[in-house]
């Protein structure tokens, strides 16, 4: 996400006191009456090969996963989503942009030297630069002083807002208030790096035998699409509460070939079963199937400039008349829920909206949609194109959508197959009238999901703009009251998605199988687990 | 013969960088670049990564840059796995596509030889309609539903083997999917070959052998195998380009790490060095297996002079 227009910091500056200070019971902690198995080991699909082991340039799931378990930034998330303290044993907000992280003197990197704030200067100099090209760097960046500009090209990257005051005392400096600032650290695009190993090796330092890093896990083999193994990191500072001694992560892309090897006892974790088997696993293996909603969206995006849906009528009637139960519960079958709004349950920062036909008969809405369509002048047989791109999963759910519009509008959809980085072109491009969309949360704040939405930002593949909105969301990014400013992201959600500049559909869930041996795997909004967070139970 | 074998490798140069050009312009007009994702990257990011991989520089100058760091024998830095140059990439890929398709064609040859032979000489026989049958099973199941059925039976079922992946070629993790290779293989060899064997037994020179009352065992071996392997030769080829560079599906039920998915991946990541590196290794790879087919021509036919 981006804040496009510079926000200023309010004028009266309220030292906060919130969040962070410490006393958190430790992670990963077995509970009693559990016996451990002797061998800790787990094997884990991650769904494809890691574009990279860097964590600045890790941008996608499987090399976020195994990042996090072999970095650990100022804080950490545990398996159900809660911050927990990482290399920082506690953190402040000193000033609405200041936050002064202070770190533990018994981390250190699987060299053996210690973590000091130094080494999160140098990682988080290093993501911002341009030469770096981190894909995260317009992401994360710009909730740093100066990071949007350093990755811009305009400042060097010493300008930075992130100081060593001493060995173990690391400010930041942010150009607005940030409160989800320790949700934000826990990535490990923000994680400390080791400078002398990345100057000595270069773009090698990733490979075994070369990396150092300050994880639970310390890298031990890579095999390029075959599998990454990490073993315990016998200088990290939490040792005692990590119980596993081995993970092996699978870069199987092929849901088929991921229950197989899961089946076969190859696999201890599948990442996502092959669609339309959700009833089938469930009821074959009750004990192991897993399945909790995380932060992310399905949604449709409609193209707010198309000459036909430039009406809100027109983009309200489409929206009405798709019946998301029967999406949720016939179509895609895997226990997601239903979605009105650009918010989806469980984010912090802002509440869920809703429109108030959700709650109407659908022969109603149906009425309603007709009347809608007939005062912006749309006869039936009027045409939509619809483009998603090439997936089961998405065409069950296209096919749906055209049907639900023609039964219940008589307007014919065209649907368009597109091949992935196609549909990604004409979405970034507003080639299309309407797309299939989705988004997953980046950190647990209302922005991550407001920025689909918001005038002029990168990921709004929409073009809405709602000025009195965006005035609202300044406003609420400025204050230091975090009640103010979850009701004032609220009010522009709502004001926002009354404007119907997209199709929320459905929040998307994380339907899997894990073996019920594999201990520590909580519900988590961010759908992350770290390894230091398992265990292997005796079986 | 040699100075054959030199000319054809001579004329592969104009054919490679003829392959080249074209993909590199195919692969440049393809919509999609290789940084677009589902978050977009903000345009300062991607200046910033399209000056990395150079692709901020006019077209013909990427072009030049690509074509001088090859003579050098650099096929690039791979767009989508920052930590791995294309020669990395395909330095690992290539030995297992070769253990994988180069096996599966070996042991294909012999078994579908050997298949052919028996079929032609029990013609309309019950063996004849056996082998015809596992012929037509190969040749008609596709290997996405013949891959899931060994895995079924032999890694689930019986538990013998592993149900997929790899491990620094370890054998147990080969036998499955050089089993389906072969299988696929041995469709096209054994008709091929029971066709042409029949053919061959009943020309003028057969029968002569048989009316000077050589034993059929030494008619078949010594006489009609060697016409008879001439149009297997003409299959092998392509059926081992086939084996080694394309076994996608292979590789994608048993989760190998090989060059059938590096182009996939490449492709649909718009990774332009990467797919441009396969395509050349391909290249190469096809004009040395067509040259030793032709070469092979030779050794089977007296008649073939280069």
């Amino acid at each position: 996400m981006s804040h496009n227009k510079s926000l200023r910091v309010a004028a009266a500056a309220v030292a906060l006191a919130m969040a962070g200070t410490t006393g958190f019971a430790m992670a990963a902690q077995v509970p009693a009456g559990v016996k451990l198995a002797a061998k800790q080991e787990l094997t884990r699909n991650t769904g494809s090969e890691p574009e990279s082991l860097d964590p600045v340039l890790a941008e996608s799931v499987p090399a976020n996963t195994i990042t996090a378990d072999l970095f650990e930034g100022l804080t950490a998330t545990d398996s159900f989503g809660k911050v927990m303290p990482g290399v920082a044993e506690s953190w402040k907000q000193t000033s609405p942009t200041t936050w002064v992280f202070k770190l533990r003197k018994n981390a250190k990197w699987s060299d053996g030297s210690a973590v000091t704030a130094s080494d999160f200067v140098y990682g988080w100099q290093r993501f911002v630069e341009p030469k770096t090209a981190s894909p995260y760097a317009s992401t994360y960046g710009i909730f740093i002083q100066n990071g949007k500009e350093i990755t811009e090209g305009k400042k060097p990257a010493s300008s930075l807002g992130v100081k060593a005051v001493d060995k173990y005392t690391l400010e930041v400096q942010t150009p607005y208030p940030v409160p989800f600032m320790p949700s934000l650290v826990a990535n490990t695009q923000l994680a400390p790096l080791p400078k002398a190993t990345i100057d000595k090796f270069g773009k090698d330092w990733t490979k075994p035998g070369k990396m150092v890093s300050n994880g639970a896990f310390a890298l031990k083999d890579w095999q390029v699409n075959s599998k990454v193994v990490v073993e315990k990191n016998p200088q990290y500072w939490d040792l005692k509460n990590v119980q596993l001694a081995k993970i092996t992560y699978l870069p199987i892309e092929d849901h088929n070939a991921d229950v197989k090897l899961y089946e076969s006892g190859e696999n201890d974790w599948v990442l996502e079963l092959p669609s339309g088997t959700y009833d089938k696993y469930k009821a074959q293996y009750p004990k192991e199937i897993r399945n909790a909603p995380f932060l992310g969206l399905r949604y449709y995006s409609l193209n707010n400039k198309d000459p036909l849906l430039k009406d809100v009528r027109v983009r309200k009637a489409l929206s009405m008349v798709i019946d998301r139960d029967i999406l949720a519960k016939k179509v895609t079958a895997d226990g997601q829920a239903p979605a009105y709004s650009a918010i989806v349950a469980g984010t912090a920062g802002a509440d869920v909206t809703s429109y108030d036909w959700a709650k109407w008969p659908m022969a109603k809405r149906v009425e309603e949609a007709k009347k809608l369509l007939a005062q912006a002048g749309v006869q039936p047989g009027t045409k939509l194109k619809f483009a998603y791109n090439t997936s089961d999963y998405h065409k069950k759910m296209a096919i749906f959508a055209a049907s639900e519009w023609k039964s219940k509008l008589g307007l014919n959809t065209e649907l368009e197959s597109l091949e992935f980085k196609v549909l990604l072109k004409k979405r970034h491009d507003a080639d299309y009238q309407i797309a299939r969309n989705g988004w997953v949360a980046d950190y647990n704040d209302a922005t991550t999901f407001l920025a689909l939405v918001q005038c002029d930002n990168d990921q709004n593949d929409n073009k809405n703009c709602n000025a009195k909105a965006e005035a609202l969301i300044k406003q609420g990014s400025d204050t230091t009251d975090q009640a103010k400013r979850k009701q004032l992201f609220t009010q522009a959600v709502k004001m926002i998605m009354d404007d119907y500049p997209m199709i929320p559909l459905l929040q998307y869930t994380a339907p899997r199988l894990v073996k019920s041996y594999v201990g520590g795997y909580g519900k988590n909004p961010m759908d992350r687990y770290r390894g230091k967070d398992l265990y292997i139970i005796q079986h | 013969m040699w100075s054959y074998t030199f000319r054809r490798v001579l004329a592969t140069i104009p054919t490679l960088l003829a392959v080249i050009t074209v993909c590199y312009l195919l692969l440049h007009l393809t919509p999609g670049g290789p940084f677009d994702g589902e978050r977009k990257v903000s345009a300062a990011v991607l200046a910033n990564l399209q000056a990395k991989y150079h692709l901020d520089l006019p077209l013909w100058q990427q072009y030049l840059y690509y074509i001088k760091s090859l003579l050098q024998g650099d096929l690039g830095a791979s767009f989508r796995y920052a930590d791995w140059s294309v020669n990395d990439l395909v330095g690992k890929a290539l030995p297992v596509s070769a253990a994988i398709g180069g096996g599966a064609i070996v042991i294909s040859l012999f078994i579908g030889v050997a298949l052919g032979i028996v079929a032609a000489l029990r013609q309309n026989s019950l063996i004849d309609y056996f082998v015809m049958l596992l012929g037509n099973i190969g040749g008609a199941f596709p290997s996405f539903v013949l891959g899931p059925v060994l895995v079924m039976v032999f890694a689930i079922g019986l538990e013998w083997l592993p149900a997929g992946g790899w491990d620094d070629f370890s054998l147990r993790y080969m036998v499955l999917p050089i089993a389906l290779l072969v299988f696929i293989n041995i469709s096209t060899i054994g008709r091929v070959m029971r066709g042409s064997m029949i053919e061959v037994l009943g020309s003028n020179f057969i029968r002569t052998a048989r009316a000077k009352g050589l034993p059929m065992r030494t008619i078949v071996l010594r006489h009609a195998l060697k016409p008879a392997l001439m149009p297997v030769v003409s299959v092998i080829g392509p059926l081992a380009i086939s084996s080694i560079t394309a076994a996608v599906v292979t590789e994608t039920v048993f989760g190998l790490p090989g060059l059938g998915k590096l182009i996939v991946n490449g492709a649909a990541n718009r990774d332009y060095t990467l797919v441009l590196g396969l395509v050349v290794l391909v290249t190469v790879i096809t004009v040395v297996l067509n040259l030793l087919v032709d070469l092979a021509y030779a050794l089977l036919d007296p008649k073939i002079r280069y």
